[in-house]
């Protein structure tokens, strides 16, 4: 299994690929977001977009990743950019929500997870299902209804999220039920 | 360097030698007290006999063949303006003060405060166990010397332009640009005396820390009297002890610590930044290795309640600590998060140039040996024009409210600016 993250300029980005590394016993490639351009998605099997500053209409380069048929996970900036590529919507949320934990429901099960962002999806595209919501119902991760790819908008990869791994994991399952 | 020697030192014994390395030989000074968080070993340097001045230009494989091409160890510093290189961050604003300085020594001594045991270090210095012992046999008194105060005081943002600015920080959080931003103030004074002596040993004995920095840097001196320990490693086992959390107290009581650790806003700005260390060792620790241990301890300095949490790893064997510091750099308690925009808007927001202050005083031993601090609680003086420049600042979150950010600011600078304001006693 080969990865490629693509780091939209986070601080999160190499906590992410330790996690990866620890799911698919593989090194994960990291890209700057500013060589996007540069890069062969073919050559990759999964290709993760990372947390990071601001919101997804500053990221307009991610097309050519849409176009590729590769699977995708996005982690929060990672997530909302998936949502508006497919005509959803983003926006500011009331109260910020950064370096906190919150207890969701996902897959049945409770987790304590970490959460930072300011900005969050306000209209979900008909192409994607909401899998976990938390109490305010702010969507916390959804699937794509035909293509391997899943969002999570909290952060898997932050030492406050309990069991971080479990979502990764979840993640590949996912993408492998798709292909399958 | 080999070990020529070594000696038990009582503590006075070893205050008045580096009182009496300073007057002699204006030592470098690596001072630490062994009993605070990331404290560890004092070293002396003697006689640089090697120097690399940092510049913008500066690359990472010109300080590594510094570094490592003998088995001496280097002692020195890196502004937080390098990081701007590092991390690609541009800036309008110019600055004389070096990005770096690094330097060899022709002797060094070591002092560990904890087995007392004092060592030296020396190829072609000459200087021996007898001459430090009779140094110390001089039997004049520790003295702290004469700190005139300052006429008057310059900040880079007075009040109400802190609060202005801290608001704006607020307002890029809402957006979504970083969850937190390190906003400083700069304070600038004449200053009489010729050098920081007086002030550093006044300070080690009121205030003492695990950092205590005096290092010649021309025209500049630079004092560091730093609590935070940056990167610590030992044959390639990495620590890293990030600050965040303030409670100024005047009588301390336990309950205090409690209220400090039990605060959500205060929880938050030492979570956002343990993740973030542990992003940025990473990057050169084994895969596995990188964990988090005593989240949300508390000690006291300068009379302030801190809190900080331990993030451990091991060093990637085909990595060396210049790769872990510069890949690291600047530490992300005095940045913000993310870390290129949190930069980004620290340059847009502060009027002022850091230049030494946030960024690392180390002593790198070998490739796999280091001890680095953040570099706070850290001024300057030029010695050309008489003036001392100082700083202070503190982590904005959403949460925070601009006037106890400003009052937080202000009592991390308590120590300067108390000891510039009043007249001391002769």
């Amino acid at each position: 299994m080969s990865i490629l993250i693509i780091d939209n300029n986070d601080s999160f980005t190499y906590n992410l690929r330790h996690l990866l590394q620890t799911a698919q016993s593989s090194e994960p490639d990291v890209i700057s977001y500013d060589s996007i351009d540069k890069v062969d998605f073919q050559r990759y099997d999964t290709i993760v977009i990372s947390p990071g500053p601001g919101k997804p209409s500053e990221y307009p380069n991610y097309s050519k990743l849409f176009k590729s048929g590769k699977p995708i996970i996005g982690v929060c900036l990672g997530m909302q950019i998936m949502a508006e590529f497919y005509g959803g919507e983003v926006s500011l949320l009331e109260d910020c929500f950064h370096g906190r934990t919150e207890s969701i429901e996902f897959d049945g099960k409770s987790f304590e997870v970490a959460r930072y962002h300011s900005l969050a999806i306000t209209r979900v595209p008909s192409c994607f299902t909401v899998i976990s919501s938390n109490q305010a119902t702010v969507p916390m991760a959804m699937t794509h209804n035909e293509f391997p790819y899943i969002g999570y908008q909290f952060h898997p990869e932050s030492f406050l999220t309990k069991n971080g791994q479990f979502f990764i994991d979840y993640a590949f399952k996912f993408i492998n039920s798709i292909r399958a | 360097m080999p070990s020529n020697s070594s000696i038990q030192f009582a503590p006075e014994q070893f205050d008045r030698l580096f009182q009496e390395l300073y007057r002699i030989y204006k030592a470098d000074m690596f001072l630490s007290r062994s009993e605070f968080p990331g404290g560890g070993d004092c070293y002396i340097g003697l006689e640089p006999c090697h120097q690399l001045i940092v510049t913008d230009k500066t690359t990472k494989e010109q300080i590594e063949s510094f570094c490592f091409n003998d088995t001496d160890p280097t002692f020195g510093y890196l502004s937080y303006n390098y990081g701007y290189r590092l991390r690609g961050v541009l800036s309008n604003k110019i600055t004389e003060f070096p990005y770096g300085h690094l330097k060899k020594y022709s002797a060094v001594i070591k002092y560990d405060g904890k087995s007392l045991e004092l060592s030296v270090f020396d190829e072609t210095f000459d200087i021996d166990l007898d001459k430090i012992i009779s140094l110390t046999e001089a039997k004049t008194p520790f003295e702290i010397g004469h700190i005139k105060p300052a006429e008057s005081i310059n900040s880079s943002l007075d009040r109400d332009e802190y609060i202005l600015r801290t608001e704006s920080a607020i307002d890029y959080i809402r957006e979504g640009y970083i969850y937190q931003l390190n906003l400083t103030i700069k304070y600038e004074c004449d200053f009489q005396a010729s050098d920081l002596f007086p002030l550093y040993a006044s300070f080690w004995k009121t205030f003492p820390a695990s950092h205590y920095v005096l290092f010649e840097s021309e025209p500049y001196q630079i004092i560091s009297t730093s609590p935070e320990s940056f990167l610590s490693v030992i044959d390639g086992k990495v620590l890293s002890q990030p600050i965040k959390g303030t409670l100024a107290y005047d009588t301390y009581d336990e309950s205090l610590a409690v209220k400090l650790k039990e605060s959500p806003k205060e929880s938050a700005e030492l979570s956002m930044i343990v993740d973030m260390v542990r992003n940025d060792i990473s990057i050169n620790c084994e895969h596995g290795s990188v964990k988090v241990s005593d989240h949300k301890t508390t000690f006291t300095v300068d009379n302030l309640i801190q809190m900080y949490s331990k993030v451990q790893g091991k060093l990637r064997r085909d990595k060396t600590v210049i790769d872990l510091m510069l890949d690291s750099f600047p530490g992300a308690s005095i940045t913000g998060c993310p870390k290129k925009k949190a930069m980004e808007l620290i340059d847009e927001l502060e009027p002022h140039f850091r230049d030494v202050y946030c960024g690392s005083f180390f002593v790198i031993n070998d490739k796999r040996n280091m001890e680095s601090s953040i570099a706070i609680r850290t001024g300057y003086l030029d010695k050309d024009k008489g003036r001392l420049a100082f700083f202070a600042g503190s982590g904005i979150v959403v949460e925070s409210k601009a006037e106890s950010e400003y009052l937080e600011t202000t009592a991390k600078a308590g120590k300067f600016l108390d000891i510039l304001k009043s007249e001391q006693k002769p």
